[in-house]
């Protein structure tokens, strides 16, 4: 029931939450007017009928007198006629002269001229009290009549009406709610699906764009802005990388012009002090196209091309690194410890792993003291995949941590011992496009980086040498 | 037809005679084979050819895809360097076609496009090797030398001699002056490759891509403690060394 908490939480489901309130406030507001109207119109109807009777029964009485009265009376009091009518003719001193009704009623509630009150004894009456709205009217001769009709049925009417608008209104909020959480998830998935498109546009994958849905309304012209700016950054990507690129290509034609000249000369020289001068001039041209490969191979890496990678059996590549760098560590007095778990695979591509696993070891040999130790290995950390570097050289002061991973980084006593400061660069290039994590951390004494990648791939299957398949490819 | 014969076709009529190298340190004599360049770029193009030519090779020089793919197909070589981005059909185009004419000229592609998948795409067009630009000149002789050795060799020689240095592949054994050598698995690849291409310079590079089979710039010269580890068994105890350092480019197997 994730997905319950989270629209609980959300904007869209309060949003829809108060709209439902706002709508069911109006809607019983409406429904109660319709109420008032229909059983006010009811009652109106059967007071008019009464009225229309008294002054039919003033008629008779006006023409022939109390006997009049009494012949209109029992002429109404046909019992085909079952309208529910109540008629009552007593004299001064209250005996029946003619009605349906066996006395006056005792309790009279007197509202107005009207009167309502409970009949017990009406001829033919149900047994049920029934309740009546009558008038009371009296003659010049000191009679009294009262007219009135059963008002149980309109009062039933009147129940019933207000029930079915109760449930009305209740149907209307259940819909109401039930219309909120589907157009709230409706709206969330949209939000959803802009969030998770960013999320993987952060980790690289500029080419992504926002779904855009229905392009018409608030969310589609968010998706459609969101994406024409990140067309825009792409856009200002390509030229940024365009620009490095061509910088660095600018710069490595001459470089590169300046080697084979110098390279030229070499072959004519035949001083060896003007050859040796010749040399380190060469050494120091390669130096420089090495750092210029450097940043273009990080604008690569970082460039990260997904679509081309493919599973790579870590412990393949790891041998492979540990075994060209142990014999560099070996000589430099170092001892060199390498264990890879078989059986871990994950999603790369081979040589940008194995360029950020080389020179995470070519690190740790190179500031790694005589006698120190360089350790690295692969692991399974939490079921993801990671590799782990660690000697034990002077390590890294926390506040440098984050730094030493960006480009030219390097500390102040780094600065004397070769190496172009792109080393680390580079390792944070590949695994930002691999999604990979780096920690660096003290190995007391020295550095320790952890390399953890974001999932863990199971094994394929069906290989016979697991070694070579996916690096059949690069081969 | 705009294609310029920059090396003079007198220097070597047959394209075969033996010449002398330009380099007066290294008194070598090469035969002068004949290399198709299809570069575009004017510059690069002027001295990749004078580079060739100084090192003995009688060079032709396309400038555009459609004089490139006319000479690959009507002229014998026994290298053609092919840039991959060209005005008209680009190296891909030209290399499938060369190949679908059943001419197995080996190629080398020249490329900005260092990628992988460039790579894979230039070799899986019929390309034998792969430079990414910039490229030393030194690199790209090596292995231009490297793809002229191949086409006159068999590759799946199983017997390989270098001197008083012996090569059983079956065996997985090592001989030198009759005396057992015993080497690490990769030691062996990487003596195997150098014997492969004995007598020529092998670069820290190829070296990478084809022994240790990957494509990245190791930082430090780990190669290079390769192959001195590789002296100590070789060469040390024997008073002859025959694997030689050459400065700036990478190592030689003396023959």
């Amino acid at each position: 029931m994730g997905w319950l908490k989270r629209l609980v939480r959300s904007i869209t489901f309060r949003l829809a939450l108060l709209y439902t309130a706002i709508f069911a406030v109006s809607v019983s507001g409406l429904f109660y007017f319709v109420f008032w109207t229909t059983s006010g119109f009811a009652q109106r109807q059967l007071e008019a009928a009464i009225q229309a009777e008294i002054a039919g029964f003033q008629d008779s009485y006006d023409r022939s007198g109390t006997a009049g009265l009494v012949m209109a009376i029992n002429r109404r009091l046909d019992p085909s006629r079952r309208d529910g009518a109540i008629y009552l003719l007593v004299d001064q001193v209250g005996t029946p002269i003619a009605g349906n009704l066996g006395s006056w009623p005792r309790r009279v509630a007197v509202d107005d001229l009207w009167v309502n009150f409970n009949i017990r004894d009406m001829e033919g009456a149900p047994e049920e009290i029934a309740e009546a709205r009558a008038l009371q009217f009296l003659t010049r001769d000191g009679f009294r009549l009262m007219v009135g009709r059963d008002i149980r049925e309109s009062q039933q009417f009147r129940r019933q009406l207000l029930q079915s608008l109760n449930v009305g209104l209740a149907v209307t909020v259940f819909l109401g709610l039930l219309g909120g959480f589907v157009f709230g998830r409706g709206v969330m998935r949209r939000i959803e699906g802009i969030t998770s498109t960013c999320r993987s546009i952060m980790s690289g994958d500029l080419t992504r764009r926002v779904p855009v849905g229905n392009a018409n309304d608030e969310l589609g012209r968010l998706a459609q802005n969101i994406n024409s700016m990140l067309d825009q950054i792409e856009r200002l990507m390509r030229g940024m990388q365009q620009v490095s690129d061509n910088v660095a290509h600018d710069l490595r034609t001459p470089l590169t012009r300046l080697r084979s000249r110098l390279e030229a000369a070499l072959r004519k020289l035949e001083d060896p002090q003007q050859i040796d001068v010749i040399e380190s001039a060469i050494a120091d041209a390669d130096q420089l196209l090495a750092t210029f490969s450097a940043l273009l191979r990080i604008a690569r890496a970082e460039a990260g091309l997904q679509r081309n990678f493919i599973p790579l059996n870590l412990a393949a590549i790891g041998e492979d690194v540990a075994e060209m760098y142990g014999p560099l560590a070996e000589e430099k007095g170092l001892s060199f410890t390498a264990q890879f778990e078989p059986g871990l695979w994950a999603k790369g591509e081979r040589n940008l792993i194995a360029q950020a696993l080389a020179n995470l070891l070519d690190n740790a040999i190179k500031y790694s003291p005589e006698g120190g130790a360089v350790t690295v290995v692969s692991v399974l950390l939490k079921g993801k995949p990671a590799f782990l570097v660690s000697d034990t050289g002077p390590g890294i002061p926390d506040e440098f941590k984050s730094k030493v991973l960006e480009r030219l980084f390097r500390m102040e006593q780094s600065r004397t011992s070769p190496g172009s400061g792109l080393g680390l660069s580079l390792v944070q290039a590949v695994a930002r496009s691999h999604n990979l994590e780096i920690k660096l951390e003290d190995n007391h004494p020295g550095l320790r980086v952890t390399l953890t990648f974001s999932e863990a791939l199971l094994a394929p299957v069906k290989i016979e040498t697991p070694t070579s398949l996916p690096d059949a490819q690069a081969a | 037809m705009q294609t310029q014969h920059v090396s003079g076709s007198d220097v070597a009529q047959s394209g075969f005679g033996p010449i002398a190298t330009a380099d007066p340190r290294q008194k070598v004599t090469v035969l002068a084979m004949r290399i198709l360049v299809i570069e575009d770029d004017r510059e690069a193009a002027e001295y990749l050819v004078k580079g060739l030519r100084e090192s003995g090779y009688t060079v032709d020089h396309a400038a555009n895809g459609k004089d490139g793919m006319f000479l690959a197909l009507s002229e014998p070589y026994d290298v053609m360097i092919v840039d991959r981005m060209l005005p008209g059909p680009d190296g891909l185009t030209i290399v499938d076609s060369v190949r679908k004419s059943n001419i197995t000229t080996p190629v080398l592609f020249l490329s900005a496009l260092g990628e992988v998948e460039d790579r894979i795409a230039g070799l899986k067009a019929g390309g034998d090797d792969y430079l990414a630009k910039p490229y030393s000149f030194s690199e790209l002789l090596a292995r231009v030398e490297a793809l002229l050795r191949r086409a006159g060799t068999q590759p799946e020689n199983t017997f390989l001699k270098v001197g008083d240095l012996e090569m059983d592949l079956l065996a997985r054994k090592v001989v030198r002056q009759g005396k057992r050598v015993y080497l690490h698995p990769r030691e062996f690849r990487l003596l195997e490759y150098l014997m492969r291409h004995a007598g020529q310079v092998v670069t820290r590079t190829m070296l990478l891509e084809n022994v240790w089979e990957y494509h990245f710039d190791p930082q430090t010269n780990v190669i290079d403690v390769h192959i001195s580890r590789l002296r100590q068994k070789i060469d040390k105890p024997f008073d002859k060394p025959i694997l030689e350092t050459v400065r700036g480019a990478g190592y030689k197997l003396e023959v």
